[in-house]
């Protein structure tokens, strides 16, 4: 049993009296919404009139004749080649994610022709089945309807046949006279399209190809040409390392190809019993991120010091550098010491990893892995990535060209510079004076708008394509649906443009064929194509690297301010994805905006510490070179002192419906040293002016309680909620961290009836989950993997505001340990499915009661909305439909022809008929005035089973998986029949020294078990502890 | 006249039924006085026992001869039902059915008019069976001895003549009509035979109209009983000492009472349909909108005995049994190109759908989306799934769509309503020894083997749970 203090949040670790209050109350009930959208407040009149009015309707309803509906058989070409489509059944595609950044095979789940949900492709050598929140949410992108739906002249819709022609001619006579043209690309991984620009620059002599990341890691690769030789990304295999050392990365957030990195990392970090062993992962960063929390050590640093720090940890593993300086922090400088010694101890099989865009910090990191002789086996410079190719120099040389106007074409490659550049203005006045503009967006966005023509790209979901995330290998992206609009692939139109009309389809095709032969059947049905067999690599040339490192002219002044990238969000290309939107952050859990970060001690200093809630902040002025903006203040633990952090990818213009004016746009703020884009920045000034703002924040209200009256206990106790334990520990005791569920189980080995017997669930199925804590990286796959299986609405900020959301996960992130420098743990929580459910004994309507297969029911119809069951849920598992979120009420406003409801900030994102294609099918859409909740995804066990019966089988383990299951990165949720013996749930529950069940001691008899959380440290400071252990 | 009913009761006190009516005739139009009351009651009280037990008598013969009008239906030439387990049975309406197809469908259907009349219910036309063979064998010998039944076909169908089928014996002549009452026996397909149930509501004779005036004779008769027996009832009451109103049997059935029990009844009456309209608010039992295309299950399935799976192809594989899309229908109508009711009218609209020219004989045009309109509305909460109920389960689609083959417009059979689920779920067996699944259920797999448990239900294994149908 853990005795430390844990904490969600600013006001819980403050216990402020609003919080306490909310604590009591346990079911945050907030009506506004309901009243605000009525206008009105009911009336004993509106009563009756609703009465009067039901009673009416009920009897012309029985009058009137049923609405006649109508089916329309699925109707095919018996002149073309039949498909096999089966109504009802679903079809699943391999296909390939790729935005240049994030990678993964996957499967597409089509309904009726209709993609409806992504899956992992398990068969794929790199990501393994995993996938993160962004290709989750992207089928929903395919069903935006800000989408063009035709090619655009002067901001009007055309048709390609007018366009091509003009743009043809154009570029021709523009070409002829010497004109200069840019075509400015993002990251281009696929085949196809890199093929397709090089035979346009080609026919175009006068081109510059510009490729550009928003969020670049050109200084690794300028690194890498002076260390290697080469520009290149290597692969760094983290399960090959026993220490991991991190500056300023979040590999498994954000970070290239972060699945890939995921599935590697946690391959080395699941201790069990006959083999309790795991890599030990440092991280020294100056914001939380969740590679940062998942760390077994942090050590907060300024983003200035990182250069020093690599200088100290160099010169501390042997490194033939001087300059060694103390950093200001005493953990960092401890924390240099001991990763030294570590390091040292693991020659060849460790890794010092950095994101910090820094040329000089990049080499660094070379000359310190060189040195250990981490390349050859965890770092692999043999299968490089062809992700992030994008060049900060040709950019900042583009934008001074473009200022002096020597360019008389623009074409924007799926690109936005207007928008994710520091020249937005050049960018912006360039395309307005330019003789030939173009813009392959698929919407009119901030730089489209000003273009002449606008082709819009497809959909990855409605496109032919071949990926190269890797050398050797290749990932293929086929249709799975046709292209909903009249849009064209850009591989097409600049081919189009060169006058070549072939199909998209047929170079694709061609392409597979030409790489696998024979086999293009097996390749394109598989997704994938090539191995990643490790190989070995040149290693870093050590005094090269050092020899590159020069002294800082100027010291960092004043504030620093660390620019970063959100887990969801990303760069903002995603921004109109209201599932993304709506995905809370991992560490600040904060929904539908970006902020400020601060650390906890200066926030106590400034005074704002304890402001009425978490979710009504502060607001801060940040001014920065003179420019300033507005943002809500989030205090976050773990955030080194005199820094300050904000997201990229928010304050979107032309997004879209959900994606606009949602946060701030900081790209201006950015800023180029050397050539090369930096994210961080000095001479920042804080003020707060005053004012609050209501943030969407959504832990600190369904948070979990224990009974606090019980001795020795307080309201940050958590014992019975998250446990933890060190590797040292585990080692001598495979029970350490879980030694009172020996007494639990006792206590409860004794009924006070006797003879009485509980069902025991032992025939036929009982279904349970697995959660490993210690697999848990909190990055929120599963929370939006859930929300798309399952039609769980988006409701917006403000009702996310009013602690109103709908989802049905959550992951919990608590903190312990020292507000500066916390310990984070993660734990996704959802319906725990108890076979004393006391949710159950409360509904009037015996709405919710449980199955023979141990599963806790909800009837959504026979509901009536008294939320009994949610005010008596322990884990606050249950979600409330204030509002008609999706349109599902019989007499609701979708049927009264307005569409949506009328809340003020509150946006009906379920309402378009396009979106509304995204629904599952085989799950119900739930009305307003119901309650909701965690299924274990009651469709998935149904189908399974008729699968089995179907084929004459048993079930086999496997064969049902959650929707939470597939889409986890790290497998950290398994699910399974209990009864099962050969399941790895029964195994787990039955001989892992590690499970526990979440408030156990209540006797709730949950089924979601939960194993301890390991960290790899060696000893703990005792002073967190709420109880001291005994010295 | 009698002055009071006192003097007749006096008067005759030996006397049998016949005065009796003479006492039901004065009752009904005269008060009594009852101060002129002499008798006994012991006779009043053996009298109204007579009249009571006429009177039920009276209500008995009214209720079986109401029934009976609506279920009469006498056969003029008897041809029996055959059950699938008659082996005789079957094997006539085999030879039947063989006789049936060499001989008669050129011109015939059981279920419909082609050239000549439906054949279904031809034995309650006839009224003999003689007269019925004679016409097979040679109509127009029977046409020509002034038989009014055959002359009457003969000129409804323009005088066209029935080719005669001299070699037909009377034996086979009746295995044929064996096979028309029951093809569902000789054909392996269809599943229950009989064929007659709705067609005979017409055939009602006129000629019922004396049984009718016994009807209205009777219910007469049970109300002056009613009367009497009352009247009678007073006079016992009176004798006992109590003050009673005499009343006429008109102030009687206008009385203050009668309104009470009428709007009480009434108001029961509506709340109970409220209620249970409430309850049916959005089913459609019985449903049979139009089709844009006349299809005829009847004619496919009951005549030319398509599968129902030929083309509701994924009724074993998916959830939805699937409405077939107008390229199947082409499978067969390449080749058919007129039907049997409506000539080309129809078939030229899965022409023109799927864009096929039937003089090239080959596809020309795309094919375009087909509206059916949409019977069996499943609300959107309820998960149905075909594939479990069919190919699992082992349910025959007529189940759950009645008879299907019969229907010459596809309608919704049954309710829909939970309740209806609900109770075939508790009702239906698992076949548990014939899928490998079931092994799951360990205790009742040994329940079963020891002989403790009959039988496992769908409900058994959580088929009536909440979230089998609801998530």
């Amino acid at each position: 049993m853990s005795n430390k203090k844990y904490w969600s949040s600013l006001d819980e670790m403050n216990e402020t009296p609003t919080y306490l209050e909310q604590a009591s109350k346990e079911f945050n009930v907030d009506t506004t919404a309901i009243e605000e959208n009525n206008e009105v407040e009911p009336s004993r009149r509106d009563f009756l009139k609703a009465m009067g009015f039901s009673v009416s309707v009920a009897a012309l309803a029985s009058a009137c004749k049923i609405p006649v509906k109508n089916a329309i058989p699925y109707t095919f070409d018996l002149r073309k080649a039949v498909p096999e489509i089966v109504p009802g059944v679903a079809e699943y595609f391999a296909t390939t994610y790729c935005d240049g950044s994030d990678f993964a095979n996957l499967l597409v789940k089509t309904r009726e022709g209709r993609p409806i949900k992504i899956e992992g492709n398990d068969e794929s050598p790199l990501t393994l089945g995993g996938t993160n929140a962004r290709m989750q949410a992207s089928v929903l992108s395919l069903y935006d309807v800000t989408r063009l739906h035709k090619p655009r002249k002067n901001n009007k819709d055309a048709d390609w046949k007018t366009i091509d022609a003009e743009i043809s001619q154009k570029l021709d006579s523009i070409s002829k006279s010497g004109g200069k043209i840019a075509l400015v690309t993002g990251s281009i991984s696929s085949v196809i399209t890199k093929k397709a620009i090089e035979k346009f620059s080609a026919k175009y002599p006068t081109t510059t190809v510009v490729s550009y990341d928003a969020i670049s890691q050109y200084a690794v690769r300028k690194a890498n040409q002076i260390s290697l030789g080469s520009p290149i990304i290597p692969s760094i295999n983290f399960d090959k390392a026993d220490v991991i050392v991190g500056f300023n990365t979040d590999f498994l957030g954000t970070g290239i190809s972060n699945i890939e990195n995921a599935k590697k990392y946690i391959a080395n970090r699941i201790p069990t019993k006959e083999n309790p062993k795991m890599s030990r992962h440092h991280q020294f960063q100056s914001t939380m991120t969740i590679t940062g929390a998942t760390a077994d050590y942090r050590y907060p640093i300024k983003p200035s010091e990182e250069k020093q720090a690599l200088i100290n940890l160099l010169a501390a593993v042997g490194g033939s550098i001087s300059g060694s300086k103390n950093l200001s922090g005493k953990d960092a400088n401890e924390g240099i010491a001991k990763v030294a010694k570590e390091l040292l101890s693991a020659k060849g099989k460790s890794v010092v990893i950095s994101s910090t865009n820094d040329l000089q910090i990049q080499l660094l990191v070379n000359a310190i892995n060189g040195t250990l002789g981490n390349y050859g086996t965890v770092i692999d410079t043999a299968n490089t990535y062809n992700l992030k190719t994008g060049n900060d120099e040709s950019l900042a040389t583009l934008a001074n060209d473009l200022k002096a106007g020597s360019y008389k074409a623009i074409i924007l490659i799926g690109t936005n510079p207007v928008y994710n550049t520091a020249y937005s203005e050049i960018f912006k006045n360039a395309i307005k004076s330019a003789e030939l503009s173009v813009s392959t967006a698929d919407r009119p966005d901030e730089s489209a708008q000003y273009c002449q023509y606008i082709a819009p790209n497809s959909h990855y979901l409605e496109s032919w394509d071949v990926i190269s995330p890797k050398t050797g290998f290749c990932g293929f992206v086929q249709p799975t649906i046709s292209p909903l609009f009249d849009t064209r692939q850009t591989a097409e139109s600049l081919a189009s443009w060169l006058g070549d009309n072939t199909p998209i389809a047929t170079v694709v095709q061609n392409e597979i064929t030409s790489m696998t032969g024979a086999n293009y059947q097996t390749a394109v049905q598989q997704g994938f194509f090539g191995n990643v067999t490790a190989g070995s690599g040149a290693s870093a040339n050590v005094s090269a690297s050092i020899a590159g490192v020069s002294a800082d002219a100027n010291p960092a002044k004043g504030m620093e301010v660390l620019f970063y990238e959100k887990v969801a969000i990303g760069d903002g290309s995603l921004a109109n994805n209201p599932f993304l939107q709506e995905m809370p952050d991992p560490v600040a859990k904060v929904t539908w905006d970006n902020y400020v970060c601060i650390p906890y001690a200066f926030a106590k200093e400034k005074g704002i510490d304890s402001m009425p809630s978490d979710k009504n902040v502060a607001v801060a002025k940040v001014t920065i070179n003179g420019k300033s903006l507005e943002l809500p203040v989030v205090v976050q633990f773990g955030q080194a002192a005199g820094t300050l952090a904000i997201a990229l990818g928010y304050g979107r213009e032309k997004a879209g419906k959900a994606g606009d004016l949602v946060g701030k746009n900081v790209y201006p703020f950015l800023k180029s040293s050397n050539g090369i884009t930096s994210y961080n920045i000095d001479g920042a000034t804080i003020e707060f002016i005053g004012k609050t703002y209501e943030l969407g924040l959504n832990q600190t209200y369904h948070t979990l309680m224990e009974d606090n009256n019980l001795p020795g206990r307080s309201m940050k106790y958590r014992g019975e909620i998250v446990k933890e334990t060190t590797l040292a520990d585990y080692k001598k005791d495979e029970h350490a961290g879980n030694l009172d569920r020996k007494e639990i189980k006792e206590k409860f080995s004794h009924s006070l009836y006797d003879g009485y017997k509980p069902n025991d669930y032992k025939q036929g199925h009982h279904w349970g989950m697995v959660v490993d804590l210690n697999a848990c990286i909190g990055c929120g796959s599963c929370v939006v993997s859930c929300s798309i299986e399952n039609n769980v609405p988006v409701v917006g900020r403000r009702q996310v505001y009013r602690s109103q959301e709908m989802q049905w996960m959550r992951i919990d992130r608590y903190y312990n340990g020292n507000p500066d420098n916390p310990d984070v743990s993660f734990q996704p929580m959802m319906c725990q499915h108890c076979n004393n459910a006391p949710c159950e004994n409360v509904c009037p309507v015996n709405a919710t009661n449980h199955s023979s297969e141990g599963l806790n029911q909800m009837a959504y119809n026979r509901c009536i909305g008294t939320r009994y069951c949610a005010n008596n849920c322990p884990y606050k598992v249950r979600r409330f439909n204030w509002l008609d979120y999706q349109g599902a009420d019989s007499f609701g406003k979708f049927n009264d022809g307005k569409r949506s409801f009328t809340d003020t900030e509150s946006q009906s994102y379920m309402f378009e008929d396009l979106t509304r294609m995204v629904l599952n099918p085989d799950v119900v859409t739930r009305s307003r005035g119901v309650i909701e909740k965690c299924s274990f995804c009651v469709q998935r066990i149904q189908e399974g089973k008729l699968v089995a019966k179907k084929e004459n089988r048993t079930l086999k383990d496997g064969d049902v998986k959650t929707a939470c299951q597939t889409a986890c990165p790290t497998n950290a949720i398994t699910f399974g029949d209990q009864n099962n013996k050969e399941s790895v749930v029964a195994k787990t529950f039955e001989n892992s020294g590690r499970n526990y069940y979440v408030l156990e001691e209540q006797h709730f008899l949950s089924a979601v078990g939960y194993q301890v959380k390991v960290r790899n440290k060696d000893e703990e400071p005792a002073e967190f502890f709420i109880n001291k252990p005994n010295a | 006249m009698f002055n009071n009913i006192v003097n007749v009761i006096e008067f005759q006190q030996n006397r049998n039924y016949l005065d009796l009516f003479q006492i039901v005739l004065f009752s009904t139009f005269h008060k009594i006085k009852t101060t002129e009351y002499y008798i006994c009651t012991e006779k009043i009280r053996r009298i109204m026992y007579n009249c009571k037990s006429l009177k039920i008598l009276c209500q008995l013969i009214v209720v079986i001869l109401f029934l009976s009008f609506t279920n009469n239906a006498s056969a003029a030439v008897a041809v029996p039902d055959v059950v699938a387990t008659d082996a005789a049975g079957v094997a006539k309406a085999k030879e039947g059915m063989a006789l049936f197809k060499a001989n008669c469908t050129a011109c015939h259907a059981i279920d419909k008019k082609v050239v000549g009349p439906a054949l279904t219910g031809v034995w309650d036309r006839w009224e003999s069976e003689d007269k019925l063979v004679a016409w097979v064998q040679n109509s127009g010998k029977l046409i020509a001895s002034g038989d009014p039944y055959a002359n009457k076909i003969f000129n409804e169908y323009n005088k066209s003549v029935m080719q005669s089928f001299p070699t037909l014996n009377k034996e086979q002549i009746q295995n044929i009509l064996l096979y028309i009452k029951n093809p569902g026996v000789a054909a392996p397909v269809a599943a229950t035979p009989a064929p007659t149930a709705g067609t005979e509501a017409n055939t009602a004779d006129s000629s019922n109209w004396l049984l009718w005036a016994l009807f209205g004779f009777l219910a007469v008769l049970a109300i002056l009983l009613w009367n009497i027996t009352s009247k009678l009832d007073k006079v016992v009451r009176e004798k006992a000492g109590e003050v009673v109103e005499d009343k006429t049997i008109v102030e009687k059935v206008f009385s203050k009472k009668t309104y009470k029990t009428l709007l009480f009844i009434g108001s029961i009456l509506l709340v109970f349909n409220v209620f249970n309209g409430a309850i049916d608010l959005g089913r459609s039992q019985g449903y049979a909108p139009e089709q844009p295309i006349k299809f005829s299950h009847a004619l496919h399935v009951g005549q030319n005995q398509i599968e129902c799976q030929y083309c509701h192809t994924s009724v074993e594989k998916s959830k939805h049994a699937s409405i077939p899309g107008l390229q199947i229908c082409m499978n067969c109508h390449k080749y058919v190109k007129q039907g049997p009711k409506y000539g080309t009218e129809e078939i030229a609209k899965i022409y023109a759908s799927q864009g096929w020219d039937p003089d090239q004989s080959k596809f020309v045009k795309a094919p375009k989306n087909f509206e059916w309109i949409k019977i069996h509305n499943l609300p959107d909460h309820v998960y149905f799934n075909h594939s479990q109920h069919v190919k699992v389960g082992g349910i025959k689609c007529q189940t759950c769509h009645g008879k299907v083959e019969e229907y010459e417009v596809m309608k919704q059979f049954a309710p829909l309503s939970m309740g209806w689920c609900i109770n075939c779920h508790r009702q239906t067996e698992v076949k548990f020894a014939d899928n490998k699944y079931y092994s799951v259920f360990q205790k009742y797999q040994d329940e079963l083997k020891k002989g403790t448990k009959a039988k496992v239900t769908v409900a058994d294994i959580g088929g009536t749970e909440c979230q089998k149908c609801h998530y």
